[in-house]
């Protein structure tokens, strides 16, 4: 089923029943969809066209049977998602914290942040923890030649002196590089239709995908008043929503940052894509801190906690717990840990 | 000549009555559907509760608590009535996998948990009671509007022979507004004929069944120039303007779905977020029977929807 809601047209074969006379009486009454046949009353059409009835309600039948999409009860759904929900810690006590424990697979997790807020650091260390430690296959798409094969094993490196160890784990990040939109949709689609259960690695499921940045590859589309740039957008969105959930994978997206009217940072890519994400973290950078490598995420978007809590940890010190609030400034300077 | 006329207008009559609907679809179509009016008297206007055929359209930003307030009245529809409850079915049709079920059933315990503290304890464990209610439930996702379109005249049948069934959610309809657009060309007429077909079905589903829909849309549309009040967009319909003398003054209100849409729409739901504290949503609403906008405010609790109402 085409699901970029282009028409479907009715041809020859679409479904038994339907032969080349089938369609010319149709044609004779301008309709040359399916939509268009099953919008129409099949006594009407009975008496307009040749066709008998009963044959126009089996078509219509086997039609509506073979395009709709069929309703599931709320139990079964229940009982299938709580058998299939796993939640991905990000190895991160503070940031677990705010995402109620971590990612959650079938849901798309959004990370915000101005350049140089971490983003990509944060993607890594979350990569490495659900290689490592998870022992999951981790896809992740590079849109903006961040990835850095050195930085990942250097973190590997701090958690296992093992070199086999550190492989495996490597082995596990499937990197694919992207540089616009039309080769992220390929390569989505691609995964969607063959890719994911395949190119698991070492007999562990895919339970994770990144892309870094969507932002990189959709913002050059939009503004102005071209259609494309939209369409393609919720394109990639309904991509991302539909490996997210028909796998059970978590997606963590990054993107950029821009000011609204009244000053306030916000997520970049407009309206259209701010429904997308479930869960929406903002990275800052701490101010007048005495390493560089602290950061604030704040809760902007959640459906499990109330928005706008902050945690604060250490880039370099991922798997440490800050017992620090950000107006704890006093303990900060206590922590001074090599 | 006459009588052959005659003749003809019997076989006409007979070959209605061959097709017409069995014993069970004639008794739900009779019987009616179970009034909804009361599903929340704190946020629509008094005495104008949603009945059966009414249409409303929740519509805000992202992020102004429009699916949580769906499933805070998706649940007061699916518990049983010794709980507080309507008991009766919904269909839930999601449009871009936004359904959130977890949520939903976190809400619907805590609404269970807090009403069987007075009741009796029932036999039932909590999860055989949270069973029972999504019994009631049904979810369809639907990937574009030709899907929508053709499930909905799929839903037909439902809605004939289930006469538990009044509430119809479209969570959102104006999902594929950007594709639509993109794959119509230049002509509007092309890029709205799937959702006016939609409309125009939902039409016939509401007054041949009298089910009730509730359907979200996205605040997308920047509205250039717009002043509490008087709009002095270009193009703006009268039924627009209708709507936008009553609401409060929003940036992205612009009504832009197509006009099939607008007309069966009978209450329009305005969520925005307060700047001020940032934790309370509102909501206004306006009908097309009533005079004046019904205001509302809430906040988003762990267990659901707790409304701050000052009417």
């Amino acid at each position: 089923m085409n699901h970029l809601g282009v028409m479907v047209i009715l041809r020859e074969g679409i479904c038994p029943g339907i032969n080349e006379e089938f369609i010319k009486a149709l044609q004779s009454e301008d309709i040359k969809t399916v939509e268009d046949f099953v919008s129409c009353n099949p006594e009407e059409l009975a008496q307009k066209c040749s066709l008998s009835y009963k044959a126009l309600v089996a078509v219509r039948r086997l039609l509506l049977a073979q395009y709709t999409a069929f309703p599931v009860s709320g139990a079964d759904l229940y009982e299938e998602l709580l058998s299939s929900t796993a939640i991905l810690s990000t190895g991160n006590p503070s940031l677990d914290k705010l995402l109620d424990s971590g990612l959650y697979t079938g849901e798309i997790t959004e990370l915000t942040g101005s350049p140089g807020s971490g983003k990509t650091q944060v993607c890594f260390s979350v990569a490495v923890n659900i290689s490592h430690q998870l022992k999951q296959t981790v896809f992740y798409i590079d849109t903006k030649s961040g990835m850095c094969a050195n930085r990942l094993l250097q973190m590997l490196q701090t958690k296992t002196p093992n070199m086999e160890e550190q492989m495996e784990a490597l082995q596990k990040i499937k990197v694919f590089r992207v540089f616009d939109v039309f080769s992220l949709l390929a390569c989505l689609q691609h995964l969607r239709s063959n890719g994911l259960q395949k190119a698991s690695v070492g007999g562990g499921s895919v339970k994770a995908l990144m892309v870094d940045s969507v932002s990189a590859v959709l913002s050059s589309l939009l503004g102005g008043k071209q259609n494309e740039g939209m369409s393609l957008l919720i394109q990639v969105a309904g991509e991302l929503k539909m490996i997210a959930k028909d796998f059970n994978i978590a997606i963590l997206v990054t993107n950029h940052v821009t000011r609204d009217g009244n000053g306030h940072l916000k997520a970049g890519l407009g309206q259209s894509w701010s429904h997308v994400p479930r869960t929406r973290v903002l990275l800052q950078r701490v101010e007048d801190a005495e390493t560089s490598s602290l950061r604030t995420a704040t809760l902007t978007k959640s459906s499990r906690q109330a928005c706008h809590l902050v945690e604060e940890f250490d880039l370099c010190h991922w798997s440490e717990e800050r017992r620090t609030s950000i107006s704890g400034k006093r303990k900060l300077e206590e922590r001074s840990k090599p | 000549m006459e009588f052959r006329n005659y003749c003809a207008k019997i076989n006409e009559m007979t070959a209605r009555v061959r097709m017409a609907e069995n014993g069970a679809q004639l008794v739900s179509r009779l019987e009616g559907r179970q009034s909804l009016r009361d599903i929340e008297p704190n946020i629509f206007p008094v005495d104008c509760g949603p009945g059966q055929g009414d249409v409303v359209e929740f519509h805000g930003l992202e992020g102004t608590g429009k699916t949580e307030t769906l499933y805070h009245l998706i649940t007061r529809c699916i518990m049983p009535v010794q709980s507080g409850g309507l008991e009766v079915a919904v269909v839930f049709v999601d449009t871009d996998y936004h359904f959130d079920m977890l949520r939903l059933v976190s809400v619907l315990e805590g609404r269970l948990a807090e009403d069987s503290k007075e009741g009796d304890c029932s036999e039932n464990e909590p999860e055989e009671r949270v069973r029972s209610c999504l019994r009631r439930l049904s979810v369809v996702h639907c990937n574009s509007s030709v899907q929508l379109l053709l499930t909905l005249h799929y839903l037909e049948n439902t809605f004939s022979s289930q006469a538990s069934l009044c509430l119809l959610v479209i969570d959102s309809i104006s999902s594929f507004y950007w594709v639509d657009r993109f794959n119509g060309g230049e002509s509007t007429v092309c890029q709205e004929a799937n959702l006016r077909k939609c409309a125009e079905l939902l039409d016939r589903l509401r007054r041949n069944y009298g089910i009730v829909i509730f359907a979200t849309t996205h605040a997308i549309m920047r509205n250039y120039g717009s002043d509490s009040g008087v709009s002095e967009v270009p193009g703006s319909s009268s039924s627009s303007r209708r709507w936008r003398l009553a609401d409060s003054a929003t940036d992205f209100d612009k009504p832009y779905l197509c006009k099939a849409w607008q007309r069966i729409v009978t209450h329009r739901m305005l969520f925005t977020k307060s700047h001020v504290s940032k934790q309370v949503f509102s909501t206004a609403c306006t009908s097309i029977m009533t005079k004046g906008v019904k205001r509302c405010s809430f906040h988003v609790m762990e267990g659901g929807i707790k409304f701050v109402c000052d009417k």
